[in-house]
């Protein structure tokens, strides 16, 4: 089942909706739901969906995440990142270390290849273990498929390459939404302008737990924040008085709801509009999940981690989703702090350990709600880093390689190919997979992950074009089977 | 005075060749001839040498002009800030004030407030706390409150966030880092960017400091950190600029990018040798066990120490500059903040940038390249002149003008921590046991969703370049940078803190006292920092004249009238007279101060 029927998933159909919820922008209040725009909430879906992706914010170091571990390579790793640990000067982990977080695969890697996990990352590694999770291997952002010859070529216009690589923020948006700095519309929120007729009210179909990110804007889709607590309710504005005045609470209650000609002012005044129009909502979904009646969520999160403290506050929306009519949902977290150009090694096991535990307590947590099998989650982040080291750190790369934890993942299994441990810059096939100093060149690209994914919640292969610009150049139909659109690691719909 | 003299010689001359260029002569004579009745306007020297040629609004007609101005230019306006305003042309006022002498400095706060000594209990050199205090009594209460404005702008710019700084002393060398931007803030970009480059709190920040030299046996190459940013970030940006600030394209009209990463690890190389300058400090055990030693503060005011066996002597090929093998640090590093400098793109990037800080977020091109023309030359030939970038930023018409008024595309939002610095300045602040334990207030959900020197990230709190999705400004291309900290939980935050914080101050543990471990017995906990409202308490019974005040002091006269009917009714909804007391009064100045910092109109500056 396919989330809207075909003559509705046409860029014209968003651009006409787009139309539509701008109209709406101006013709305040606007809506928490796109009932009055015609579309009525029709529930498509029967069934829940979410996808949740995690944000790595700063760049993270692949090597030290998914590490080489079998003999051969695990030597090369070493040897490239100066040694291991601190007492070695170099950035490489013990391999002893590796052993707790070891995974094993259904299948083995061809040519004898192994990996293990950061060994902070044992949650993980058990879920991968027990078949819950997946690794795709050397992701980020192509136009197209490209060799390193490609790369050096001079001819972008045969060969483009995403614009303004190994920079923070536009890599960032480009794996969000394919666009550099300024992009309007990410790919999470494509997602939900296909599933807003599904959910009763359209604003809880792109929920961000973390600051503002583009990933979850759609054509007609918001992105809609709560903060780790729930939504915020304004007091002044909902309290009987303020400094004993019911005139001023009246008035203040008013007043910063007020559309204005200045859009600046108007765009202020429609997020306090959502804001204060959800918060109820929000607050009851999550009431709902606490006491009377529902069963609070059991699940313990760990504690300081402030990504297990979103991903928290996700399932606990989850548990709310009939509260707040979704059916199919986009959900944003995210940990910052890996930008790690120093410190690697005295960084890498906290942050590590909290990405690892707070996914492993949300994946328990979605057992314990019954929706294991209709949540999946995945990492994400602006880009890998480079292999060598710096001294005690890495520095800006490219590809690197994600997790994909969820009941429906076709899990304890590697996806994409393993890329050869190497820094060297020959003709040879194993320095063909990196662009220099070990900064890898993707060999799956950001879009046929997102593909992956999208395929899982629901929509239909001639809807993934529309909502992914560049997938057109991936898969058989572009000739470049060896780049597939559907990479396997989900089960796909019936 | 000297050069302008010559330079209108020299155009006279000119002028009489008769070439093609004579048309553009002849421009340049006309606006000499502009700039001499503006000689007469102007009755300071300083005055004359920032104002610049064609501006048509040199002088406040009106307070709430003079406000207006005072509110692009530092963080609040007094009545007797408005009054020395319209006294004066804006750029003889703007002049004194980038003379002013420099107020107490953040560092020297910090160790009369005794957060430089050592002390096994205290351990103020572990702590962050005295690094957010230090800031806000700087915003709040420094006399030379452009200086202070402006150097707020900068942190925007060359970001380095205390929580990133996990060293000893890591809230020292945020003050000294902080009074760096303070010091050359009015200076020249040159020296500011060398200061930068080699500031320990930089150093540690973007990873100068403890950056070597490539070492072939282990494979080790230099850091790039410092080098990408110091190009994408504090200089010359991603895409090749025009004058105007947009963006140059090729014959594809396709964006031409600025550098390659072979730039970056080239210029890496650059950085390499430096760490902290620990040569003065003197090491004192802290515990009986010995576990911990702790040297003092001296460290974090030096710049970074430079050893040659630790620097790299490759080549160094990038932006078309070639330093050569075995230059020496000192050189090398001459030569790459050279180039860096003298690139065409410094003066539309930084002075755009400049201009949506303090005036607009979607300035017009013809107005970034007067910025940006005045970066490249301050009118005595002079590149980077700061003082010339920043008066012609705040002097220039599409600043001044009243059309900026009714334009919906002229303004900006305002920044959370400037709303709370406007509001304790307007309204004298004071710290009754000067404990200014303001702390970090980054949360959204609670406080401002926005702390200075709290940046996430060295991309500051927000982008340049951020569109909001699914707005009226994504649907014209506007960019709005202060949108992305705006979000459901923030703006229901920001009203929420300010509720109690306008009405009651600040509550502070132990103001007495330099820590913060909170200490319940303490008679002096309370509510130590808090407007004073004096002149606003002085008008509580009138509610038409306290409104047009804040709307005045605030709002530079921008809250609609029926507006300030609608406030004034409510306020009198609750009567007030001369024998009503005191919490009674305050009850109406914070009901008027909450309604008007809440209202759209004064959240976008104009």
């Amino acid at each position: 089942m396919y989330l809207l029927q075909p003559h509705l998933h046409t860029r014209r159909a968003f651009l006409k909706r787009s139309g539509q919820l701008a109209l709406a922008g101006t013709a305040l209040p606007t809506a928490l739901n796109l009932a009055a725009l015609g579309e009525a909430a029709a529930a498509t879906a029967t069934d829940y969906k979410a996808l949740v992706c995690v944000f790595l914010y700063g760049g993270n170091d692949y090597a030290n995440t998914v590490v080489t571990f079998d003999p051969a390579s695990y030597a090369q790793y070493a040897t490239v990142r100066g040694g291991v640990g601190e007492a070695g000067g170099g950035i490489a982990l013990a391999h002893a270390d590796l052993q707790r977080t070891l995974l094993k695969p259904h299948m083995p890697l061809a040519d004898g290849r192994q990996y293990a996990l950061h060994p902070a990352m044992t949650g993980l590694a058990d879920l991968f273990n027990a078949g819950q999770a997946a690794v795709q291997l050397n992701v980020g952002p192509l136009v197209v498929p490209l060799t390193r010859t490609q790369f050096n070529s001079p001819d972008r216009k045969t060969y483009p390459l995403p614009p303004k690589l190994f920079s923070h923020n536009d890599q960032q948006s480009i794996w969000q939404s394919s666009s550099p700095e300024g992009s309007t519309v990410g790919w999470g929120g494509h997602l939900g302008d296909l599933a807003l007729r599904s959910n009763a009210r359209s604003l809880f179909t792109c929920m961000s737990i973390t600051g503002n990110a583009v990933f979850l804007s759609g054509d007609s889709a918001l992105q809609y924040q709560v903060s780790t607590g729930g939504a915020v309710r304004v007091r002044a504005a909902t309290d009987n008085a303020v400094y004993g005045s019911k005139a001023v609470k009246d008035l203040l209650s008013q007043m910063i709801s007020e559309p204005s000609a200045h859009p600046l002012e108007n765009e202020y005044v429609r997020v306090m509009q959502r804001s204060r129009e959800a918060e109820v909502h929000v607050a009851a979904a999550l009431a709902g999940s606490q006491s009377s009646g529902a069963t609070p969520l059991a699940t313990e999160f760990p504690t300081g981690n402030p990504l297990a403290d979103q991903l928290k506050m996700v399932a606990r929306l989850i548990q709310g989703r009939d509260v707040l009519g979704a059916k199919r949902q986009v959900f944003m977290v995210s940990l910052g702090g890996f930008d790690l150009h120093d410190n690697l090694i005295a960084q890498q096991p906290v942050l590590m350990g909290r990405v690892s535990e707070a996914m492993a307590a949300f994946y328990r947590a979605t057992v314990e709600l019954g929706v294991a099998q209709n949540v999946t989650a995945f990492t994400a982040s602006d880009f890998g880093r480079t292999l060598t080291s710096n001294g005690d750190g890495s520095d800006h790369g490219w590809g690197g390689h994600h997790l994909v934890v969820g009941g429906a993942v076709k899990g304890r299994a590697f996806y994409g190919a393993p890329p050869p441990v190497s820094v060297g810059n020959t003709a040879a096939p194993q320095d063909q997979w990196h662009v220099g100093q070990g900064r890898l060149l993707p060999s799956t690209a950001v879009d046929q992950y997102a593909a992956t994914l999208a395929r899982w919640f629901g929509v239909g292969p001639q809807e993934l074009n529309g909502i992914l610009p560049n997938l057109r150049q991936f898969g058989a139909t572009a000739g470049r089977a060896d780049y597939p659109v559907d990479l396997g690691f989900m089960g796909m719909p019936a | 005075m000297t050069d302008e003299v010559t330079d209108f010689r020299a155009t006279e001359t000119d002028s009489r060749v008769g070439t093609e260029a004579s048309d553009t002569r002849w421009a340049q004579r006309a606006a000499l001839t502009g700039l001499a009745g503006l000689l007469a306007a102007c009755a300071t020297p300083g005055g004359r040498l920032l104002q610049r040629s064609g501006q048509q609004y040199s002088r406040a007609q009106t307070p709430e002009e003079a406000a207006r101005f005072l509110l692009h230019a530092q963080f609040s306006a007094s009545d007797a800030e408005i009054a020395a305003v319209q006294q004066h042309t804006y750029a003889d006022w703007l002049a004194r004030q980038f003379d002013a002498p420099l107020g107490q400095t953040g560092w020297d706060w910090l160790n009369t407030r005794g957060y430089g000594q050592i002390a096994n209990d205290t351990r103020y050199f572990d702590h962050f706390y005295p690094g957010d205090y230090m800031v806000w009594n700087q915003l709040m209460t420094a006399p030379d409150a452009v200086r202070k404005r402006l150097a707020l702008a900068l942190s925007e710019f060359f970001v380095v966030s205390l929580t990133g700084l996990d060293f000893a002393w890591r809230s020292h060398a945020m003050a000294h880092y902080w009074d760096t931007l303070a010091r050359h803030a009015l200076g020249n970009f040159r020296e500011l960017l060398e200061e930068v480059s080699l500031n320990p709190a930089m150093g540690h920040y973007l990873n100068t400091k403890g950056n070597q030299k490539e070492n072939a046996a282990t494979g080790r190459v230099p850091d790039e950190n410092y080098a990408r940013e110091v190009m994408q970030l504090f200089t010359i940006g991603l895409v090749q600029l025009n004058p105007d600030g947009t963006e140059k394209t090729g014959a594809n009209g396709q964006r031409l990018e600025t550098y390659t990463q072979s730039d970056v690890t080239q210029l890496a190389r650059v950085f390499t040798g430096y760490d902290f300058d620990q040569r003065k400090n003197v090491t004192v055990v802290l515990d009986p066990e010995g576990k911990r030693k702790v040297g003092n503060t001296n460290f974090a005011k030096q710049r970074m120490a430079f050893t040659a066996n630790r620097h790299s002597e490759l080549e160094v090929r990038f932006l078309g500059t070639v330093i050569p093998a075995k230059t020496s640090g000192g050189d090398a590093l001459k030569m790459a903040l050279d180039t860096l400098f003298h690139h065409p793109n410094v003066g539309p990037f930084l002075g755009r940038q400049m201009i949506q800080r303090l005036v607009t977020s979607n300035p017009s091109p013809a107005y970034v390249a007067r910025v940006s023309a005045a970066f490249a030359d301050n009118g005595a030939g002079v590149r980077g002149d700061l003082r010339a970038v920043f008066a012609a930023i705040l002097l220039d018409d599409e600043a001044r003008s009243p059309a900026g008024l009714s334009d919906p595309k002229f303004g900006r939002l305002r920044e959370p921590m400037l709303r709370l610095v406007q509001w304790g300045r307007t309204f004298g602040i004071t710290s009754a046991q000067g404990s200014w334990k303001m702390g970090d207030l980054s949360n959204p959900a609670t406080q401002l969703g926005q702390s200075p020197l709290r940046s996430p990230s060295v991309f500051n709190f927000f982008r340049p370049g951020y569109v909001p999705p699914a707005t009226q400004m994504a649907a014209s291309g506007a960019a709005a940078p202060e949108f992305q900290i705006v979000t459901e939980s923030s703006v229901a935050g920001y009203i929420n803190y300010l509720q109690g914080v306008v009405r009651n101050g600040i509550y502070v543990n132990d103001p007495d006292l330099p820590n913060n471990v909170s200490n319940s017995k303490n008679p002096k906990n309370g509510f130590d920092i808090k407007a004073s409202y004096t002149s606003e308490l002085a008008l509580a019974s009138d509610a038409k004249a306290l409104v047009a005040r804040l709307n005045l002091l605030l709002c530079a006269g921008q809250l609609p009238s029926a507006l300030q009917a609608r406030m004034i009714t409510a306020l009198n909804a609750t009567p007030i007279n001369a024998a009503s007391p005191p919490d009674k009064r305050l009850d109406r100045v914070a009901a008027a101060v909450l309604l008007t910092m809440a209202a759209p109109q004064y959240l976008v500056q104009k």
